[in-house]
């Protein structure tokens, strides 16, 4: 009978060297373990420079700037993975804080209490990354437009609103969002808690769950998937709705950290979102990726970017760190050649 | 052939339009348990549309499918797979960068038990575990790895691609071009595979531009040109002359 066994196992007196020659192969190539020995060669050049790089207020700033970032790469990561792209998440996140906080500021002038007016303005910012989430699934699905013109789109209208509607300049004065948001138990933040939390979940359900499978199934092939029976249109709908979801919930953490809804809060972290989803070694053509690559890379460009400021590098080098990161990684990832797909 | 016996999947004058251009027009054909029905034709005759038909890609615009004696109407591929029918399209239909496992439960994964399972948690050792099994019950098998397919050679892929629908069919299996590309050895595999698949008792269609491949493993040949079925005859009444002359119509004018 026909047999996919083509290789015969090795003769047990060399199996041994072999399985160990294997594993540190399989160790240098494990690319979540190279990001990781990159994040711990980044953290500690930058508090060898600076030891207050590891103070517990730099550490609660730090993780600060990757709740900012992160919910926006795990639903970038949900989206590549699927085979698409989502450039809206920064516009999403920016809009959703504006318009939750008209909402919050009416709430606050009446002195509604503290936890109403956060969640209203929770619920006010999921309802509105959901509306563009569906909003872009419909471009995609009855105007057919492909993922990065659709996302092009709802990125330019929202950031648009946002402009509009607040007039350009920030919405609110709520100091009370402010220090619950630097509220902290040791180096962690609240905050980041909650989000960290969110992102364990998402990342589980990515990897663990038939949902996320289908997600990978979607992204490696739409037409074995479908072929399956998997209703690929209604799942990407979904995918987008996520990625909206937790753009829209980044809003609401950009609120609570300015205390105020800024139209610009979001500008541009699409493309830091994309960055650490790159960095992390997710597949720019679908099918591949894990969760702990998109987190690792958050915390590299959390930590480059936060390093700079610590060394007195302008913060106007951001942009190029960010780039260099992506080279440096990219270029990694090109050039190994266990990664490369069989045609 | 027909006697007293139910076809397992019948198609009775179907008609499929694309716009203007006519690609099936009244083909009726029937399928038995334990049968591997051939089907072929050149480029254009309609194969592919056939197999889309059948497999609940596309709705035909006249005519009726019937799958044990009921007429069915797809609504699409998922319905026919719940069905029984099973279909292995060119290309294979696998999810290139995913394991073997979850590529043979893909689209009926297993999960956990209890509340994660109402979660949607995967039992995925489980499912790699099974898959291995049902490769094997269908005489295929593979390195207990957790390999994706793109590490596969292009047989294996094959190899895997037919033992899961093999291993999923009821009643039916729909092979469209499954020994495209595959070396001499590895197609002699598929056809061995085959055989598996009569041998428990499904109906098989197999759709082949190989001519030899088809003569080897058929019983019946149903051979389509320009969207009508020119000839459906036993296997054992073709040669490869006759059958070529059949398919391209240099017979008829003869």
């Amino acid at each position: 009978m026909s047999s996919v066994t083509e290789k015969p196992a090795p003769p047990p007196a060399t199996a041994h060297a072999i399985r160990s020659a294997d594993w540190l192969r399989s160790v240098l190539a494990n690319q979540q373990f190279l990001l990781l020995l990159a994040l711990l060669a980044l953290v500690a050049y930058f508090t060898s420079r600076d030891s207050v790089f590891l103070s517990s207020g730099e550490i609660a700033a730090m993780l600060t700037v990757f709740a900012e970032l992160i919910l926006l790469a795990v639903g970038e990561t949900y989206v590549i993975i699927s085979g698409g792209i989502d450039l809206s998440v920064g516009a999403i996140a920016g809009f959703a804080g504006v318009v939750a906080a008209f909402a919050m500021r009416d709430m606050i002038s009446a002195h509604t209490s503290e936890a109403l007016v956060l969640t209203v303005g929770t619920i006010t910012c999921a309802a509105i990354g959901i509306g563009i989430g569906l909003v872009n699934a419909a471009l995609m699905n009855w105007a057919r437009l492909v993922p990065f013109v659709a996302t092009l789109v709802t990125l330019g209208a929202a950031t648009g609103m946002a402009i509009v509607l607040s007039g350009g300049g920030p919405i609110g004065a709520d100091s009370a969002a402010i220090s619950l948001s630097a509220r902290r138990i040791g180096p962690f933040p609240y905050l980041a808690l909650v989000v960290i939390v969110i992102t364990a979940i998402s990342g589980l359900y990515l990897h663990k769950t038939r949902y996320g499978r289908f997600t990978f199934a979607a992204g490696c092939s739409a037409f074995a998937a479908r072929a399956v029976g998997i209703n690929v249109r209604r799942h990407l709908t979904s995918v987008y709705v996520l990625s909206g979801l937790l753009a829209g919930l980044t809003g609401m953490v950009f609120y609570m950290v300015l205390g105020s809804g800024a139209p610009t809060s979001g500008d541009g972290a699409e493309l830091t979102a994309i960055a650490a989803v790159v960095i992390g070694g997710v597949s720019l053509t679908g099918g591949v990726g894990l969760i702990t690559g998109t987190i690792l890379g958050a915390l590299i460009l959390t930590v480059v970017q936060s390093g700079l400021i610590i060394s007195n590098v302008s913060p106007n080098y951001d942009q190029v760190a960010v780039a260099a990161c992506i080279a440096v990684a990219a270029s990694l990832q090109a050039l190994r050649p266990a990664h490369r797909r069989q045609s | 052939m027909t006697g007293e016996r139910q076809p397992l999947y019948e198609a009775r004058h179907i008609d499929k339009n694309y716009g203007s251009v006519v690609a099936l027009s009244d083909v009726s054909m029937a399928l038995y348990p334990g049968e591997v029905l051939g089907l072929v034709g050149d480029n254009g005759a309609g194969k592919s549309t056939l197999v889309k038909c059948l497999s609940g890609v596309h709705n035909p615009d006249a005519g009726q499918l019937l799958l044990d004696g009921q007429e069915r109407h797809w609504k699409s591929p998922h319905d026919t797979i719940e069905a029984g029918v099973e279909t292995l399209y060119q290309d294979s239909g696998l999810a290139q960068d995913l394991t073997i496992g979850s590529n043979v439960f893909l689209g009926r994964e297993k999960t956990k038990p209890g509340l994660l399972g109402k979660l949607g948690f995967l039992a995925q050792k489980e499912m790699e575990r099974e898959a291995l099994a049902d490769l094997e019950r269908v005489g295929i098998t593979v390195p207990p790895s957790k390999r994706t397919v793109s590490q596969l050679s292009g047989g294996q892929r094959q190899a895997v691609a037919i033992g899961r629908a093999i291993a999923w069919a009821r009643k039916v299996i729909i092979l469209d071009e499954p020994t495209n590309h595959l070396g001499a050895r590895q197609a002699i595999e598929v056809l061995s595979v085959i055989q598996a698949a009569k041998e428990k008792g499904l109906g098989v269609i197999f759709i082949s531009h190989t001519l030899p491949h088809v003569l080897e493993v058929t019983d019946r040949i149903v051979v389509l040109r320009l969207g009508k079925v020119v000839r459906d005859a036993p296997t054992s009444e073709f040669d490869t002359e006759s059958l070529l002359g059949t398919i391209t119509g240099l017979l008829d004018a003869a």
